[in-house]
């Protein structure tokens, strides 16, 4: 493995919000990652690109310990937030799960109404007035551009709403909760090209609060949103840099047959 | 890094024929420029015929890269050493249609000349062969995604540089002693200036072939020779 992330720092400037340091990664026995060390840096988009099963979401997964839903997972090595190594034992998942917020490829509206599948998230961690969680609801579709869309049906079901709408309230409900972190697997895979311009219009804002990691197949995604960009492969960084610099002049072979299609 | 080919076999192809038609395009205008100096140091009259009668060829080449350039930035999104090397035949193929225009402007220079034979006609050769060299070796550079070559052709520009300063003052020179020369003169130095055109030309061919083989930019600033032409005046 090799990570040469000279102009990465000098392009990065401010400071990790999450720093992982030699993680391994098992599925049973299966080990799915092998000696990840990168900074997520705070308030920008990293990017996460790699053939199906080199190990990009399972590091994403990770990062809010979604993978202890699951028996017989582990992961080993050092991923601190805030001070903490969130992969030890004696961490709080359902905090975690606040401040590191996330989005799946599909939307996953919950079965209720637009306004409490926002609320039903804030109602977890914090006690609101019905003024203050009206004010909440408003506050994050709008950051979401689904207000004027919704506005007048908050209470009516969320699973009418679009596919495009329906992943906006999702990342609605997710900011909600007032994380420091979004992670995004595939967040647009499933929507139209409409749909996923709006969903990138709205990381360029969301950026400006909070740490994002997103994982995509779609290299041109990767391209326009994110500041920094890993590739994976076969469970390893093969490289992380600047998405300027991995996508007109990668460092690695292994990158440069990926993102230009030659991949056997 | 680009022996793998691609997966989809159609791209590999379409990048296969625009690094052909670059390769038709620097064939022809070797061949005009060759045929340019010619036309002036032998006073060939069938070379200066026949250098801008390539010129439409030429053109269409440089037409059909183009498109089909364009067509595969917006069919395939090409990624690092493909869409360097995409964006590299753009420049490239502008700069060899300069050079061919150039060459035939040289070339219809040479059917006006009227000279007298006191003139001597050595420094252009100079040059002329100097450009030429550097012509060859940089569309050597250009198919062979040559690195190295790409660095001492983008070096030897300095001393096509220099051999132009030289020219200028000797025509200069040449019109002073005589102004009955300063017709003739008048056209050799366009001569000149245009050889120097096409060595610029060629060095931006190299720096776009260094760019498209290495991700990196030569620096914007080439150690230079010669005194710029506006101080000797």
């Amino acid at each position: 493995m090799s990570v040469l992330a000279g102009d990465l720092r000098e392009s990065m400037t401010s400071s990790a919000m999450i720093a992982v340091k030699n993680l391994d990664f098992y599925y049973g026995q299966h080990k799915a990652l092998h000696g990840i060390t990168m900074d997520f840096p705070k308030r920008k988009v990293t990017g996460m690109i790699g053939p199906s099963g080199c190990g990009k979401s399972t590091l994403l997964r990770v990062l809010n310990r979604m993978y202890d839903l699951y028996p017989g997972q582990r992961a080993t090595g050092e991923v601190m937030f805030d001070g903490r190594n969130i992969v030890a034992p004696g961490m709080d998942l359902n905090r975690l799960r606040a401040r590191v917020g996330m989005v799946f490829q599909k939307p996953t509206p919950f079965p209720m109404s637009i306004y409490d599948n926002i609320a039903f998230g804030v109602k977890l961690h914090e006690k609101l007035s019905r003024a203050e969680m009206d004010a909440r609801v408003e506050d994050v579709l709008h950051r979401v551009a689904l207000w004027s869309e919704v506005k007048d049906r908050l209470k009516s079901s969320a699973t009418a709403l679009s596919g495009g709408q329906q992943q906006r309230l999702c990342i609605a409900r997710t900011i909600a909760t007032r994380p420091e972190v979004v992670l995004l697997d595939e967040p647009t895979s499933a929507l139209d090209p409409v749909s996923t311009a709006r969903i990138e219009e709205l990381l360029d804002e969301l950026k400006k609060e909070f740490t994002i990691a997103i994982v995509t197949h779609n290299m041109q995604q990767a391209a326009r949103c994110a500041d920094q960009v890993a590739f994976f492969y076969l469970g390893e960084l093969v490289e992380i840099d600047s998405t300027d610099r991995m996508f007109t002049a990668p460092r690695e072979k292994r990158t440069q047959d990926y993102i230009t299609g030659r991949f056997g | 890094m680009t022996e793998a080919t691609h997966t989809v076999k159609s791209y590999e192809q379409e990048l296969e024929r625009l690094r052909s038609l670059m390769a038709r395009m620097g064939g022809l205008v070797e061949r005009q420029t060759a045929r340019a100096v010619s036309a002036i140091v032998d006073r060939d009259e069938e070379a200066a015929a026949e250098a801008p009668e390539l010129d439409p060829e030429v053109d269409s080449l440089e037409r059909e890269a183009e498109a089909l350039a364009i067509r595969i930035l917006a069919l395939r999104s090409p990624m690092a050493v493909d869409l360097r090397e995409i964006v590299a035949a753009l420049k490239i193929t502008g700069d060899l249609e300069r050079i061919g225009d150039y060459a035939s402007s040289i070339a219809r220079r040479a059917m006006k000349l009227e000279m007298e034979n006191n003139l001597s006609l050595i420094g252009l050769r100079n040059m002329g062969r100097l450009v030429q060299e550097n012509l060859r070796r940089g569309i050597d550079a250009l198919t062979q995604r040559d690195r190295d070559r790409a660095i001492e052709v983008w070096q030897s520009d300095t001393a096509v540089d220099e051999l132009y300063t030289a020219m200028f003052r000797e025509l200069v020179t040449y019109m002073m002693e005589d102004p009955r020369n300063i017709g003739a003169c008048i056209h050799l130095l366009f001569v000149a200036k245009n050889l120097e055109r096409i060595g610029d030309h060629t060095t931006n061919i190299a720096e776009r072939v260094y760019y498209a083989a290495t991700g990196e930019m030569l620096p914007s600033v080439r150690p230079r020779g010669g005194l710029g032409p506006t101080t000797v005046a």
